[in-house]
């Protein structure tokens, strides 16, 4: 496995986070597909070092970095990355922490709990935002942060991490004006429901099997990395939708 | 939503309906001179494509769509030795969805590996994979943005019942303006360019949408788990369309969809309840159950029993009613697909199938 790509790329780059399995997975193996220079990261570093070798196999240019988003040292590794390469053309927020399973009501979760929640989902989308910001500017780059439909609805005992993915939605369309000027676009993406670890976590004992494994998305991302930048700039979506819209 | 249930019309499989194998200007009916069965609410009425503007009044609004046939049918090659590939979209310059196949009839699955390296009509490209749940379509990205090269090396995509290539302009109308339809958008094929001068000398107005199609693959309609496969294709019904639309209907008009195509174009832009100025992608799917909501009337081919397309003939007009016409349809040798004959399917105001909401 490469832990280090050789030399500052000529072609896109993009930096995918919880990017071992599941909807994370499914995004990488398609920007690598279109020949991205890939960033990984995640914090279990078997399931990483077992996707990058994946993808290795279809592309020089895979680095894996384990870790967590909520670890400063571990975002200023990313950002070295990033910065070796001089430009990220699209940052893919997809790393994203559920709370304790099963799932509990509002009243019983710990704030121990929830401020975890805010941290992977909230907070260290903005910091690799902070961090990358100049690189994503350099080659009018794109921001997809991952979202949930627990932002908008209010299930029970989804408070937790649909508050995080609320504040996360708002942080999407203020990106979206501040950087917008700038060039970059930055667009919230709401996946639906998947048969996934995490949704899984979310229905402890449960049949999921019903749900679609995350690759059912995959026209959508090749659908949303196909548009220019000022035709998403500020929306968001929902992957399963019948229908994707556009600025027009 | 990956694919929905469909609704299946059962009671069509029996009918069998004479298929139109070459266009009509080479079996030597001019393009306008198709037949055209009129249904409305209870009766059908047996006329020729060229009335059309006598059955439309002023102030009635035929909305069309201007997207283009591109060839989309290449030889190619890949492991498997050579193969043809059916462009179904272009998702982006460099990547299309698309449908590998052995030939005009005899559809995949052609065994390719992911990743493998392929030669499109001498274009390098790789095949990425196969969409994740309409297998017999897959990723397909060039090395290079093809454009003109590829264009020049493409046919016409066309399936076992047609048995020769024909030249491309057959297989455009006389709205077609924005290339991109890997398959004709075929119910504007009979317009004329006179019978457009008729029809503005009558007070009847056209607006225009686009939706360019994906591949239809009629021999393989059904997703494996029994739901309709959505394959997204892209569209825009812009604000003159909306605005055209919304003046007709205030001053009592009515809105006639020139092909399937626009219904769905204009169900998708009218989505959230309103219509309104919308581009994107859609694969949104109309059938009974899920009423239509703009127009009043549909000007279409005849289609397939196991079709989508009947299916949102359904949410048009009453399946019993459709089936009436069908029956009369194949009784009287109506010519079927996308170089046969017209029908033109009125809406009943009171019907149960429309909503007019205010």
């Amino acid at each position: 496995m490469n832990d280090r790509l050789t030399s500052p790329s000529s072609g896109p780059v993009a930096l995918v986070t919880g990017a071992s399995r599941g909807l994370g997975r499914v995004i990488a193996e398609h920007l690598s597909d279109r020949g991205y220079s890939m960033i990984l990261t995640a914090r279990g570093a078997e399931d990483l070092a077992q996707t990058v070798e994946e993808l290795a196999r279809r592309t020089s240019k895979v680095v894996g970095l384990p870790g967590d988003v909520t670890d400063p040292t571990h975002r200023d590794r990313l950002a070295d990355a990033v910065h070796h390469q001089g430009r990220l053309d699209v940052l893919v927020n997809n790393a994203s922490e559920l709370g304790p399973s099963p799932l509990r009501p509002l009243r019983e979760l710990s704030l121990e709990d929830f401020r975890r929640i805010l941290e992977v989902n909230l907070l260290a989308p903005v910091a690799l935002v902070q961090a990358m910001a100049p690189e994503l500017v350099r080659v009018c780059g794109r921001i997809v942060n991952i979202s949930s439909d627990a932002a908008v609805q209010g299930y029970p005992h989804w408070g937790g991490y649909g508050a995080s993915k609320a504040a996360l939605d708002l942080v999407s369309r203020t990106l979206a004006s501040e950087l917008g000027p700038e060039g970059v676009a930055v667009v919230s993406v709401d996946p639906g429901d998947l048969r996934t670890t995490m949704h899984q976590a979310a229905f402890p004992g449960e049949d999921i099997s019903d749900r679609p494994p995350p690759a059912v998305t995959l026209p959508f991302w090749a659908w949303l990395f196909s548009q220019p930048n000022e035709r998403i700039q500020g929306r968001r979506y929902r992957a399963q939708e019948a229908t994707w819209e556009v600025n027009l | 939503m990956s694919g929905v249930t469909p609704v299946v019309f059962e009671e069509f499989r029996d009918l069998r309906g004479v298929v139109a194998r070459a266009p009509p200007e080479d079996r030597g009916i001019p393009r306008d001179r198709v037949r055209l069965l009129v249904s409305d609410r209870t009766q059908d009425h047996h006329r020729v494509f060229c009335d059309l503007p006598r059955l439309l009044r002023p102030g009635d609004l035929l909305v069309v769509n201007i997207s283009a046939t591109v060839p989309g049918r290449f030889p190619a090659q890949g492991s498997p030795g050579s193969f043809l590939l059916h462009r179904s979209t272009a998702f982006a310059p460099d990547l299309w969805l698309a449908e590998p196949r052995w030939s005009a009839s005899r559809p995949g699955p052609v065994p390719l590996a992911a990743g493998e390296a392929l030669s499109v009509a001498g274009v390098p490209a790789r095949y990425l994979g196969a969409h994740p749940t309409i297998p017999r379509l897959g990723w397909v990205r060039f090395d290079e943005p093809p454009d003109g090269r590829l264009a020049a090396q493409g046919e016409p995509i066309r399936y076992g019942y047609v048995d020769r290539s024909w030249p491309l302009d057959r297989y455009q109308t006389i709205f077609s303006r924005i290339p991109g339809s890997s398959e004709m958008p075929s119910a504007a094929r009979p317009f004329t360019p006179a019978m457009r001068e008729e029809l503005r000398r009558r007070g009847v107005r056209i607006a225009e949408i686009v939706l360019h199609t994906a591949v239809s693959s009629l021999e393989l309609a059904d997703g494996s788990d029994g739901s309709v496969p959505l394959v997204p294709e892209p569209f825009e019904v812009p604000s003159a369309t909306v605005a055209a639309i919304e003046e007709t209907r205030a001053r009592g008009g009515r809105v006639v969809a020139v092909g399937t195509t626009v219904v769905r174009a204009l169900e998708s832009a009218g989505a959230a309840g309103n219509l309104r100025a919308t581009a994107g992608f859609t694969r949104l799917y109309v059938q009974p159950g899920r009423p239509v909501r703009f127009l009043d009337g549909l000007l279409t081919g005849f289609h397939e029993a196991s079709s989508t397309h009947l299916a949102l003939l359904g949410a048009v007009i009453p399946k019993d009613r459709l089936l009436r016409a069908y029956r009369t349809a194949v009784r009287a040798g109506y010519l079927w697909h996308e170089f046969g004959d017209s029908h033109l399917l009125w809406s009943p105001r009171d019907s149960p199938a429309m909503n007019y909401g205010s």
